[in-house]
């Protein structure tokens, strides 16, 4: 076709999925959609195959695919211009409860010619706990309203029967309302958008567009992979939960133009809901290789042709129903992610054309931390510490990680300021900063993570309770590329108050600073109350090379800026410093020590 | 066979997987070089940074070059874990 003509259509497709998010943001009351980004839009083909795929958490962006053909077998004959469905059913489609899919068929003079699909984390969904994360959960009927597909809007009027139904089953109804309604806004914007573009070019033109946007990318990445050398690489990921510790393990293939995911190997699923179900799992692995192998080429089911993924069945990355799988986004599909950015950071970093492109493994282990309870407007309140999405750069081959630098899975993500969450929850941070020593050591050092605590403020009702799945504190999982180590481990920590009130800082500055009992916790729900404090820690992104090969002077600007310890320096790379200046005889000295213990040929001191 | 790369720090060459400092040869093209390599492991907890509940049997595994200690790899696992396994075909 027309090389103009076909421009303008794919250049056009990516603005109406921008203005949809926009959209979705502009209706949203929500911080984890505003603030962290915890969404997702994209368009469809009529068969529901994706045709572009937007920005947000991108490992949505094959699962509403799912959801499209889920709904379109299901109502199939009944699917009429100006319906909207709801679908977030893990076992049909979606990734978990609390992340709801809206899918909006869009018809062209009767005729369905795409689909619009987003997705936002609601604010409630009326699992067994708070905010849709339940780690209390022991099985899929416990985690909240799940639906294989609903008609919420019938020819653009909303069902106030379905609508009224959901609202009863969910806290905080009035918020809820809200996340659907912006979603709702969202793909009425997308399908107006998308409508005028056919009308303007034509249903013929605008189909065969999309057919050549989608074979244009699936030519485009089977050249990519003809380049990039045949071979395996390995990864294994950690996932532990009270003790339990969980695996999942990935051997990637690369054949010609083709990529196998093996997951075989991975753990039995989990009583506990850090399980995902395939679609999840096959999200899981294109979050990555997205921005990792297609970084300039559309989003599209062209992608997807020519990938393949094993997972088995009953596994931890393909559980079987009615397996637990709420806390699915930051357990076993976060390893997935991690897994699949770290086997193709290898291969990346095999090929001399794309070895600039390879990346340690970014940000690795969300920690969702939902806050519910009365704030200090007498409201109730469920939301997310958004602190999560901050998240950490991976190394690349040629230079540092990003500091609190974000996450590969969700280009956008980012964390609120403190003040937005001190206004909506009656907490008070003591601090919040980037973490010493988390960034993965190396010749290029991965990113730092941060480190923060929270005291409850202005409570009514004498403090707030937080629900916790913080897998991921005793395994680091960030994991470094070409000899470069890993990012650092999270923390969770509930510094119980003396009970005499007596040496309590309410303004420390650090957690060997504040006062009281600390025990480590992980998994389950807690109080913040009183003068307790919550403190968390989180990861790193991982390192590229060998430390001993970083740069003396920027190993001396890290100790200088507070990025690493004179510990670290001393113990990891090498490097010797007195009053914040290197000596450099007891450098060389130390370093020599630490080649040579590698080799076994004597024990550094 | 020209020299071409394999990671960030080896190269094929020969028909052999090499270290990419020295030209050592480790394993033949297509094999597991991990082996040939020069072990040694350091407790994860001992390390500056690491966290309050790390794992106490976690261990950093570096495989270095037998002829000149380059570093080749790194990567942390339970001492029961085998060796991951990153192989380029001829």
């Amino acid at each position: 076709m027309d090389p103009i003509t076909f421009s303008i259509i794919r250049h056009r497709l990516f603005r109406v999925v921008e203005e949809a998010v926009i959209t979705l943001k502009h209706v949203s009351g929500s911080a984890i959609t505003n603030e962290g980004h915890d969404l997702m839009v994209s368009l469809y083909r009529a068969d529901g195959s994706l045709l572009m795929g937007g920005v947000g958490f991108l490992h949505h962006l094959t699962s509403a695919a799912e959801a499209c053909k889920a709904v379109i077998r299901r109502f199939q004959g009944q699917i009429n211009e100006g319906d909207i469905y709801l679908l977030n059913d893990p076992y049909t489609a979606a990734l978990h409860t609390s992340d709801i899919y809206l899918v909006s068929p869009i018809h062209h003079n009767g005729v369905l010619v795409a689909w619009s699909a987003c997705f936002v984390h609601v604010f409630d969904i009326g699992a067994m706990n708070p905010g849709g994360f339940a780690p209390d959960a022991t099985d899929i009927y416990s985690e909240g309203f799940s639906s294989p597909g609903i008609k919420l809007v019938a020819g653009g009027e909303l069902r106030q029967d379905v609508w009224d139904t959901l609202l009863n089953m969910v806290r905080g109804p009035e918020m809820v309302a809200l996340d659907l309604r912006s979603m709702i806004a969202c793909n009425n914007v997308a399908r107006e958008r998308t409508l005028a573009l056919v009308e303007k070019y034509g249903p013929e033109t605008f189909d065969q567009a999309c057919q050549l946007l989608i074979a244009q990318s699936e030519q485009r990445l089977r050249e990519r992979l003809s380049e990039l050398p045949d071979g395996q690489w390995q990864s294994r990921q950690y996932v532990d939960v009270k003790g339990t510790v969980h695996r999942v393990v990935l051997t990637m293939k690369k054949q010609g133009d083709r990529l196998i995911f093996d997951f075989t190997g991975s753990s039995p699923q989990s009583k506990y809901s850090i399980n995902c179900s395939k679609w999840a799992s096959i999200g899981g692995l294109f979050a990555p290789l997205f921005p990792l192998l297609c970084y300039d080429i559309v989003w599209n089911e062209g992608v997807i042709r020519p990938i393949e993924m094993i997972a088995p069945e009953g596994t931890i990355v393909n559980a079987t129903r009615p397996a637990p799988v709420s806390v699915a986004t930051v357990g076993a599909i976060q390893s997935v992610n991690n897994a699949a950015c770290s086997t193709i950071g290898k291969m990346l970093a095999a090929s001399e054309r794309y070895a600039d492109e390879a990346t340690a493994v970014w940000h690795a282990n969300h920690f969702a931390i939902f806050m519910f309870g009365n704030n200090q407007k007498g409201n109730q309140t469920i939301g997310i510490l958004t602190e999560t999405f901050a998240g950490a750069g991976g190394a690349r081959t040629f230079g540092d990680g990003v500091d609190v630098g974000g996450e590969i899975p969700n280009p956008i993500s980012r964390m609120a300021n403190v003040e937005t969450i001190e206004a909506t929850f009656p907490v008070r941070y003591l601090f919040r900063r980037r973490l010493r020593d988390s960034g993965g050591p190396g010749r290029y050092r991965g990113g730092t993570g941060g480190e923060m605590a929270i005291i409850s403020h202005d409570a009514p009702d004498g403090g707030i309770d937080y629900v916790l799945s913080g897998k991921g504190t005793k395994f680091p999982m960030s994991d470094g590329l070409g000899g470069g180590y890993s990012g650092s481990s999270n923390d969770y920590v509930w510094i119980h108050a003396p009970k005499d009130g007596r040496n309590t800082d309410r303004f420390a500055q650090t957690l060997d600073g504040i006062t009281g009992d600390k025990e480590p916790i992980s998994w389950g729900v807690f109080p913040l109350r009183g003068d307790d404090v919550l403190y968390v820690r989180w990861n790193g992104g991982g390192g590229v090379g060998d430390p001993l090969e970083r740069s003396i002077d920027m190993v001396r600007d890290d100790v200088l800026g507070r990025t690493i310890s004179d510990e670290a320096a001393r113990e990891i790379y090498g490097v010797v410093l007195k009053d914040g200046k290197v000596e450099p005889d007891a450098t060389a000295e130390r370093r020599k020590a630490l080649r040579s213990a590698r080799a076994g040929l004597e024990i550094a001191q | 066979m020209t020299r071409r790369r394999a990671s960030q720090t080896l190269v094929l060459d020969d028909g052999q997987v090499c270290c990419s400092a020295c030209g050592h040869g480790l394993v033949p093209i297509g094999q597991s070089w991990k082996p040939r390599a020069r072990l040694s492991s350091v407790a994860v907890a001992s390390m500056p940074g690491a966290g309050l509940g790390i794992d106490q049997r976690l261990e950093l595994r570096l495989f270095t070059c037998p002829a000149c200690a380059a570093l080749l790899d790194s990567e942390t696992a339970l001492p029961e874990d085998p060796f991951l396994e990153d192989i380029i075909y001829a």
